[in-house]
């Protein structure tokens, strides 16, 4: 018990440098904007006063009490707008890190109830914007690579080092995508066309998901038996093996693969992306510092300047 | 008095520690139950008792995507639309297929959408877009008088040898609804 409560104490609270959460943080705030941009054309489309799906609809379908400004603001088009202007301003805040502890806060308030808004247009990677949203307000996102940090230092309330934080909140983000691997294995291992090894077949001859086009021996029956194992064994891998440090590194370059040909053969903007965004938080803080040395040597190396005094 | 300050932050400190210890094993522990797909009697419990919370704060969760089961057909969302003069027009849900490569990323979100208004499950949402089709597709000297939704498939099947031949494309009726004069304000 007693090894039981020291390993979860070093693994939520033993200070670490907040480098990791600052980045995931620029991802993160980087995929909202995208997503806002993506939705612009059809903002009024899917969540104005004549959207596909009303609101009562949408409370009868999904009934309960849920934290959703639709159901707080004055239900008129212009206000609509309104907040989805005020969200994305508050996205592009929290992606340089100003202020960004209320700005995570309205970020993921204005995410969660344009999902309960409409819910039947959102994807895997939307639910996990907004499940690590959650997270992120707890998080000390604006410690580093942040406008905050940097008017911290200019009212000289901070040094230029970088003071090591608690991370229980990246902790809980890190376990809510193993979660989201070990989950869809789960899934996958209920399906018989999965175990037969016959569901990329049905997956890459959906039209309305193509992207570019799959070369066609990755098309040939074995190659799809050994897709579909592949991609049980590597969300199983992802959720469980990834908490072994000697495996992460490996297994962080098999799922970015993963992910980047997914990204190549099938349409389902940001979705890929939206998930990546999260793997910069399994990376040792000290191999970024160490990434970030080489890189500042490389600049310093052509231009005979450093490239930044500050330690990130 | 300086004690008593130090003293104050220590206690402060540990519980707040406790507060996020009790935070972070609830959260792990439920949010778990709520998504892995197993069954048994103490997870449905679970899942009822915390319910309530994670509906409102925006945790639930399913991580099901072409799971358990593939979706093993091709298929789009048409409407008929009758006009008060007679007339007839088919209008059709974007289809990536048909769509430029930015084009389908930015309308993705219909093919998403077309593809739960195929879900019996999802009926309540018929009238709606059928309000909204015929929104779209009514000018003031004619406006749409009845809307027919139907759905267009087509079965994936593996040949013998693994290679894929179009199926021919089915049609189903899925919905019709008459519209009303407030439908179209």
């Amino acid at each position: 018990m007693r090894s039981f409560t020291a390993a979860w104490n070093r693994f939520f609270f033993a200070e670490q440098s907040p480098t990791p959460i600052a980045l995931f943080r620029i991802a993160y705030g980087t995929s909202v904007i995208a997503t806002l941009w993506l939705l612009h054309p059809d903002w009024l489309a899917w969540y104005g006063t004549h959207a596909w799906t009303s609101l009562p609809t949408m409370q009868a379908l999904e009934p309960g009490r849920r934290l959703n400004l639709f159901t707080v603001i004055q239900q008129s088009d212009p206000w609509i707008n309104r907040l989805f202007w005020v969200f994305l301003v508050s996205a592009i805040l929290l992606t340089v890190g100003f202020l960004t502890r209320i700005n995570s806060a309205i970020v993921f308030l204005c995410l969660t109830s344009i999902q309960q808004r409409n819910l039947f247009i959102t994807h895997g990677g939307d639910t996990f914007l907004r499940l690590a949203g959650f997270f992120l307000i707890f998080a000390p996102a604006g410690a580093a690579l942040s406008v905050d940090r940097l008017i911290r230092i200019w009212r000289g309330k901070q040094g230029t080092f970088l003071r090591p934080r608690s991370p229980w909140a990246q902790r809980m983000i890190q376990i809510q995508l193993a979660l989201l691997y070990f989950a869809s294995f789960c899934w996958k291992l209920k399906g018989p066309a999965w175990l037969q090894g016959t569901a990329l077949f049905y997956i890459y001859h959906l039209d309305g998901l193509k992207r570019f086009p799959v070369p066609a021996w990755l098309l040939h029956p074995t190659m799809l038996k050994v897709g579909s194992w592949s991609a049980i064994a590597l969300e199983f891998s992802l959720g469980v093996l990834i908490w072994v440090k000697d495996l992460r590194y490996i297994l962080l370059a098999l799922g970015l693969l993963f992910h980047l040909s997914l990204e190549y053969s099938l349409n389902i903007p940001m979705f890929q992306w939206d998930i990546l965004s999260a793997y910069i938080l399994f990376v040792d803080p000290a191999d970024i510092t160490r990434a970030w040395e080489r890189l500042r040597g490389c600049a310093s190396g052509k231009n005979g300047k450093p490239l930044a005094s500050v330690q990130v | 008095m300086k004690k008593q300050t130090y003293w104050n932050r220590v206690q402060l400190d540990r519980v707040k520690r406790v507060a996020i210890n009790l935070f972070l094993g609830f959260h792990i522990v439920f949010m778990a139950c709520w998504c892995l797909p197993l069954d048994s009697q103490w997870l449905t419990l679970s899942r009822n008792f915390v319910r309530p919370y994670f509906v409102w704060a925006g945790l639930f969760q399913s991580w099901n995507t072409f799971a358990p089961t593939p979706w093993s057909a091709n298929s789009y969302l048409e409407a008929i639309v009758v006009y008060q003069d007679g007339s007839r027009q088919i209008w059709s849900f974007p289809r990536m297929e048909q769509l430029g490569l930015s084009e389908r990323y930015f309308k993705e979100r219909y093919r998403k959408f077309s593809e739960n208004l195929q879900n019996d499950k999802n009926d309540a949402l018929w009238p709606d877009v059928a309000r909204y089709i015929a929104r779209a597709n009514s000018t003031a000297a004619n406006p749409a008088k009845t809307i027919i939704l139907i759905q267009v498939s087509s079965v994936i099947v593996p040949s013998s040898e693994g290679s894929y031949r179009p199926e021919p494309w089915d049609q189903h009726v899925l919905y019709g609804y008459g519209v009303k004069r407030e439908d179209l304000q």
